[in-house]
């Protein structure tokens, strides 16, 4: 297609220029980089290590112990009192380090996946239904739905203490009343809290009064405070406000003392601790995706978008979510190299894989129990293993973030 | 500015809440009884009764219907979690199964330890991460820069635990050189004023004292200060870099200013509040990292107590520490927030 090109002077025409995708542009920019280029090739390796092993070089590590192999240092030739080379040596149960370690990276790379795939799945859609709700004005039928919803959620609490469901009902009722009578019928006497507060107390205390008299001015009280909250015009700031101070309690703790707490909690295993660092990872995509949602949807395209009448949901799929993945990507490559480490100390304080598992934060944590051995190969290889699968993730992460976004680029 | 304070300063308290909620839902992931699990498994019946009944555990978890029902509005509130809100605003943060001595005793005790290999840690981060990132951005793509942001990007890729063992290795066990774990060898000893060893030495005038202190903390306050050192370089290049575009730097060049005071006087001083932020995230993240460190070099604070209290399951202790790390990150935070209205005066929040 290329040979057609006419003379223009110099200047490319657009028809005639080679069309290439974002992607393509982007994964060029990668390419260029050279130090996003040793990251990518670092977690290739990693990657088809640790798969590799896993899959086609069988370790049974149960029943892996030499006592006659205790603590044989590197060897890399064959020598004549031990024919079997151990390029890392070997460890206390005469097992080789070189063979655990590459196994373990299959430890590493399950758990990586794993939590960023819970923090990025959750905190995701969190971020973006928040980020969304808190940016475009919400038609009748989704401020119907969301404010039936908030009412009935709200009723919860009274309806749970009175024993009544039907409060849940008549609460949620009252949340879409809020929706009906939005401008028409109330405003004009006195302000609409008044009657909203009026209908809650009456909800709240008639269907409590079946229970007790005290349990009626209890739900009574409550009705009143759910009513007035329903009155005012709420919309759908109040899901994000509610969902961004639960992230801000998560972030108020530092992130890997929480993910130690939880699973101190929960009890060792890998498992437990994949959830654990998902978890905490959650606020940190949710704050994310929020802002880039925030800042996406002032742009002309998406104000297009709504002025030519698309739906809300086609608006975020097809306009909104596109245009904030690239931070997202990056964050998400972090997050790996992140939980790696996470997991690695879980691990090491023996909270993370149950022992004879290959984890390299459990084989240092053991190796670290016969350090005045001087057994320096069993600490230094599935230390550096850590490192070096970690530094891949970040480097590949700083790489992608330049090439994605070559505007922010300093 | 008054207004604002104020108004951060409320902000704080449904977050607050929330944190103790976290904090006292904790004891619902224990798998079973959680009165059992301070007993042991051969407790008796009776024994579990009463260890409910003391620690209120056969109370509901937050609000109590059935009392409420009865006409008992105080015992509608007399719930585990209110029970556990009123313990914490009188301080008490409970008591350890296993020894039985209140928590915020032996907090006291230890928590100067962990408080003193943070500072310390943070002094060197600050002493070597602000000089490298100001280097690094004044030297822009050159060697040094080069690697000082390749050691800054090893930095944050280390696992702080395995730094601490290679430290061990090094200069314990091959060179002998430093010790490997407690604040002070034996037969060594120190006054105690403030608990804080390096400082208490030097008030009483005691040099072996001091230098012996010094050579304990050393490789916990390096092996910690990794990731703070390498953050904080990193960002003050970054901050460094983009004030360095503006026009002001410019013409202060322009007329012939010298570089030095360019840097340090135009630049360093409106690069420094990003700066600060990471200053304040990375304390919380200090204290925390202070788990792994101490274990590692039997460090006596609060983090190998948490790390102890794990493992023979003294859930009170994890609760009671976890809560007081993530209520001094909050205030940090704060104190980051209400910084920027001083050091900054073009930011008014009215």
């Amino acid at each position: 297609m290329t040979d057609i090109r006419l003379e223009n002077n110099g200047f490319e025409d657009f028809a005639v220029r080679e069309h290439r995708s974002l992607w393509l542009d982007a994964w060029r920019r990668l390419v260029a980089n050279r130090t996003a280029m040793i990251g990518l090739i670092v977690v290739v390796v990693f990657i088809l290590s640790a798969t590799g092993a896993h899959f086609f070089w069988e370790y049974e590590a149960r029943g892996d112990l030499d006592y006659n192999k205790k603590l044989l240092a590197p060897t890399i030739l064959p020598t004549e009192e031990g024919p079997e080379i151990h390029i890392f040596g070997t460890d206390k149960l005469g097992r080789d380090i070189f063979r655990r370690t590459v196994h373990g990276g299959w430890n590493s790379l399950r758990v990586g996946l794993v939590a960023v795939g819970i923090s990025l799945v959750i905190g995701g859609l969190l971020g973006l239904v928040s980020g969304f709700f808190e940016s475009i004005y919400l038609n009748f039928w989704e401020s119907l739905v969301l404010m039936t919803l908030l009412g009935a959620s709200l009723g919860t609490l009274p309806g749970w203490i009175a024993r009544q469901p039907m409060q849940i009902i008549l609460f949620a009722g009252l949340g879409a009343a809020s929706v009906f009578y939005d401008r028409r019928l109330l405003n004009r006497k006195a302000p609409r809290q008044v009657y909203f507060g009026l209908l809650g107390i009456i909800i709240g205390g008639i269907t409590g009064i079946f229970v007790g008299t005290l349990v009626a001015v209890v739900c009574g009280i409550l009705g009143l405070v759910i009513g007035v909250l329903l009155a005012r015009p709420l919309g759908g700031k109040i899901f994000s406000s509610f969902v961004m101070r639960i992230m801000d309690v998560i972030l108020s703790f530092p992130s890997y003392l929480l993910a130690i707490a939880i699973v101190a909690f929960l009890g060792p295993g890998l498992e437990k601790g994949m959830i654990a660092i998902g978890v905490v990872g959650i606020p940190v995509y949710a704050r994310l995706a929020r802002s880039a949602v925030l800042s996406v949807s002032q742009k002309e395209y998406v104000l297009a978008a709504q002025s030519v009448g698309e739906s809300h949901g086609r608006i975020l799929f097809r306009h909104i979510v596109p245009n904030i993945l690239s931070p997202i990507i990056v964050q998400s490559t972090m997050g790996l190299a992140n939980a790696i480490l996470s997991a690695a100390a879980l691990g090491f304080l023996g909270l993370g894989a149950i022992p004879p598992e290959p984890e390299w934060g459990a084989m240092l944590g053991d190796s670290y129990k016969y350090l005045s051995s001087g057994a320096w190969w069993a600490v230094l290889f599935p230390g550096l293993a850590i490192v070096f699968s970690v530094l891949g993730f970040n480097l590949l992460g700083d790489g992608l973030r330049d090439a994605l976004d070559p505007k922010i680029r300093s | 500015m008054g207004r604002y304070i104020l108004r951060r300063l409320l902000s704080v308290i449904p977050t607050l809440i929330g944190v103790t909620l976290v904090i006292f839902l904790f004891q619902r992931l224990i798998p079973g009884d959680p009165a059992v699990a301070m007993l042991g498994e051969h407790a008796t019946e009776e024994n579990v009764a009463r260890i409910r009944e003391q620690f209120g555990l056969n109370r509901p978890a937050f609000l109590d219907r059935d009392a409420l029902a009865e006409g008992d509005l105080n015992g509608f509130f007399d719930s585990q979690y209110i029970r556990y809100f009123r313990r914490l605003a009188h301080l008490d943060l409970g008591s350890s199964i296993h020894r039985r001595i209140p928590i915020a005793e032996t907090l006291k005790e230890r928590f100067p330890a962990t408080l003193e290999l943070s500072f310390l840690s943070m002094l060197i981060a600050l002493l070597i991460g602000i000089p490298a990132g100001i280097a690094s951005a004044s030297r822009r793509n050159t060697t040094l820069d080069g690697v000082t942001m390749v050691g800054s990007l090893i930095g944050v890729s280390m696992p702080i635990f395995w730094l601490g063992i290679m430290l061990i290795m090094l200069f314990s066990v091959f060179l002998k050189w430093l010790p490997s774990g407690a604040r002070l060898s034996t037969g060594v000893s120190i006054q105690t004023i403030t608990n804080l060893l390096l400082l208490d030495s030097l008030l009483t005038g005691n040099f072996t004292g001091f230098v012996d202190a010094l050579k304990h903390i050393i490789m916990p306050a390096v092996a910690l200060a990794t990731i703070p050192t390498a953050i904080i370089t990193r960002m003050t290049r970054s901050s460094m870099l983009d004030v360095l575009q503006e026009d002001y730097i410019r013409t202060a060049s322009a007329k012939g200013l010298a570089q030095r005071v360019v840097l340090f006087r135009h630049a360093l001083k409106n690069a420094f509040l990003p700066v600060i932020t990471i200053i304040g995230i990375q304390a919380g993240t200090l204290l925390a990292g202070a788990v792994l460190t101490e274990t590692i070099f039997s460090w006596p604070g609060i983090g190998k107590w948490v790390y102890d209290a794990i493992l023979g399951r003294d859930y009170p202790i994890v609760q009671g520490v976890t809560l007081l790390i993530a209520l001094i990150f909050l205030l940090v935070n704060l104190a980051v927030d209400l910084s920027y209205v001083l050091l900054d005066p073009r930011i008014s929040y009215d």
